[in-house]
């Protein structure tokens, strides 16, 4: 078969980054498996990780370190193809699951859970029913509109507007320590994952990323304008919901995960775009690797960088994040020309 | 190797309205139309500003779907058909497509195999002998690299029928393809169709807004008015003076085309006072 050099060569390109990002994120694997109250030396890490040597290593990396690491790798990754996948169906270089009102729905469902009292290891999965039910508000309300791409920018925003106001509510009227906890929540944080949470968490990511890839044509269709995917074989409104809402699952299946982390979502997808040019099912896996590779340095800085212990990620990627914004808006002519309809 | 040719004579292609009504929410744009399109013909669709042209194009394309009656491509209800099969015979070029940020022309045309795709199915040689076909055909394969966001209108124009053309359906619906492109392109397009309707046995379907290149290029001429069909049959039968007159509200002549002898339509001088 035969391709034009210049395809190749972008191709070419595109693999090179993807290699050198599993190799930062082997690197860092390593790194987080060694680092922290005890150090271990990265090599006897890793041989931990599998269940040899030093029964005290062993431990420490399997029980405490490994679950966190997976978490933040399957998180950044899922939280990045969500937010790629959602600026491309909205046509809008700002969209990310604060927008579709995934993070206050995720929260909300969090914060409404210690509210009730109930135990902490129910808040995963309050989360995601959190996430997933403000989806479900968005799609009910946008189907009415056959899913117009401005309507559902506001009714997202919205949502997550008035979600964010229920969790302030909630947490101004908490007691302190409780409050405490939530917020943590509400920031974004990998501590404390369990084996079960990263088994389960991270093998539903690994699905809805699969199911992602898989669409990858679809989306390119899509992005022709409604009239063309529809003379191409797609039913654009149905299309566009579904895959909406493959991006919304996935992005709540994050959240699930580490709360709600921002910048992630938002600025992984312009950073490939920045590296590798259009989308293509390459640039796709290169996001997954460059989202786990972003939060899990988020989280190594906010664990060993910063001089105050116990930060949340979220106030890592957060703070990275608005700078970013701004320079986003700035910059938002040059970006924004694509036509929307 | 005519990669594009071969199937022309497998479907008669005639694409009918039974009693067609289209609309935008309330508004209703195509009130109660049947209409029989020619098929292995050269169909253009005219009629005046918001006449509902495109609209009706756009409901043969099945992109709106009906408010009462339907729409039959051989005798089958459009609606019943699955989108893909349709989309296999059944190719559209809208009227302002959306250019995707930096796609090469190359990757434009591709996306034009999209029904013919299956879900895990690799690029095959079929896909992309129908790809460089359609470069050919449409002499962008020299753009093939560039990016179409930075081509001329005109280039631009051809790599859009290019990825129709790698669609590679017996019918072709154009929505305006000359808009915005200036006389020497507008005539390459309207060659560009003309060869694939008389070398691959194309049936195309579009809507033009210049009369005389409507008479010239088309087989069959249908004129709408007010969301009714005010006239279909040859150029040469149905374009008169009363009816654009009675269609356009523009006092005319219409006399031979001195080039082609199709009919040409020549509005009548306004007397300044």
């Amino acid at each position: 078969m035969n391709v034009s050099p210049a395809r190749l060569a972008r191709r070419r390109h595109t693999l090179l980054l993807c290699l050198l990002a599993l190799a930062a994120l082997l690197v860092l694997t390593a790194v987080a498996l060694s680092t922290g109250e005890v150090s271990i030396p990265p090599l006897t890490a890793l041989r931990a990780l599998v269940g040899l040597g030093d029964g005290g290593d062993v431990l420490v990396v399997q029980q405490f370190r490994a679950p966190r690491v997976l978490a933040a790798l399957v998180a950044g990754a899922g939280l990045a193809v969500s937010g790629a996948l959602l600026q491309r169906l909205f046509r809008n270089p700002l969209a990310s699951p604060d927008v579709v009102g995934v993070t206050g729905g995720a929260s909300f469902g969090a914060v409404l859970l210690l509210s009730l009292g109930a135990s902490q290891l129910l808040v995963p999965l309050a989360a995601l029913g959190g996430g997933l039910v403000s989806a479900g508000l968005l799609g009910a309300f946008a189907w009415r509109s056959r899913a117009a791409v401005g309507r559902l920018v506001l009714v997202g925003l919205a949502v997550q507007a008035g979600l964010a106001a229920a969790v302030n509510l909630m947490i101004v009227r908490f007691p302190a320590e409780l409050a405490a906890t939530a917020l943590q929540w509400t920031t974004g944080s990998l501590y404390g994952r369990t084996w079960t949470e990263v088994w389960v968490g991270g093998g539903a990511i690994a699905g809805a990323l699969t199911a992602v890839l898989l669409a990858d044509r679809r989306v390119a269709v899509l992005d022709l304008g409604d009239d063309s995917a529809g003379g191409l074989g797609l039913r654009p409104d149905r299309d566009r919901l579904r895959l909406l809402l493959l991006a919304i699952t996935l992005a709540s299946l994050a959240a699930a995960l580490t709360g709600p982390v921002g910048f992630v979502a938002l600025a992984v997808p312009h950073l490939v775009r920045f590296l590798a040019g259009p989308p293509t099912p390459a640039t796709l896996a290169l996001c997954a690797l460059l989202g786990a590779v972003l939060l899990l340095a988020a989280d190594l800085t906010v664990l060993h960088l910063l001089p105050v212990p116990g930060l949340p990620v979220g106030v890592m990627t957060a703070t990275l994040g608005a700078p970013w914004l701004l320079v986003l808006m700035i910059r938002q002519d040059r970006v924004m020309n694509r036509s929307t309809r | 190797m005519n990669l594009l040719a071969p199937k022309a004579t497998e479907h008669a292609n005639q694409l009918a309205a039974h009693g067609l009504r289209l609309r935008y929410g309330d508004r209703l744009i195509v009130d109660g139309l049947d209409l029989a399109l020619p098929g292995g013909a050269v169909t253009a669709l005219v009629g005046p500003n918001a006449c509902g042209k495109s609209t009706l194009l756009r409901g043969l394309a099945r992109l709106l779907d009906p408010a009462a009656g339907t729409v039959t491509l051989d005798g089958a209800d459009l609606n019943r058909m699955p989108a893909r099969a349709l989309a296999r015979r059944l190719g559209l070029l809208p009227q302002q497509p959306v250019t995707p940020e930096a796609i090469t022309v190359e990757a434009l045309v591709r996306l034009g195999r999209y029904p013919h795709q299956r879900l895990l199915s690799p690029w095959s040689a079929a896909d992309q002998a129908a790809v460089e076909a359609a470069l050919d055909r449409t002499g962008t394969a020299e753009l093939r690299d560039q990016p179409v966001d930075q081509l001329s209108g005109g280039q631009r124009q051809r790599a859009w029928i290019a990825l129709t053309l790698a669609q590679d359906t017996e019918l072709l619906l154009l929505d305006e393809p000359t808009t915005f492109l200036d006389l020497r392109h507008q005539l390459d397009v309207l060659d560009l169709v003309a060869r694939l309707h008389r070398e691959l046995g194309r049936t195309v379907v579009m809507v033009l807004h210049d009369l005389g290149q409507a008479a010239r290029y088309a087989d069959h001429l249908v004129v709408l008015h007010a969301g009714q069909l005010a006239a279909a049959g040859p150029p040469a039968e149905v374009l008169d003076a009363a009816l654009v007159e009675r269609v356009f509200e523009v006092p005319c002549r219409v006399i031979p085309d001195p080039e082609t002898g199709t009919p040409l339509v020549i509005p009548r001088a306004r007397v300044h006072s």
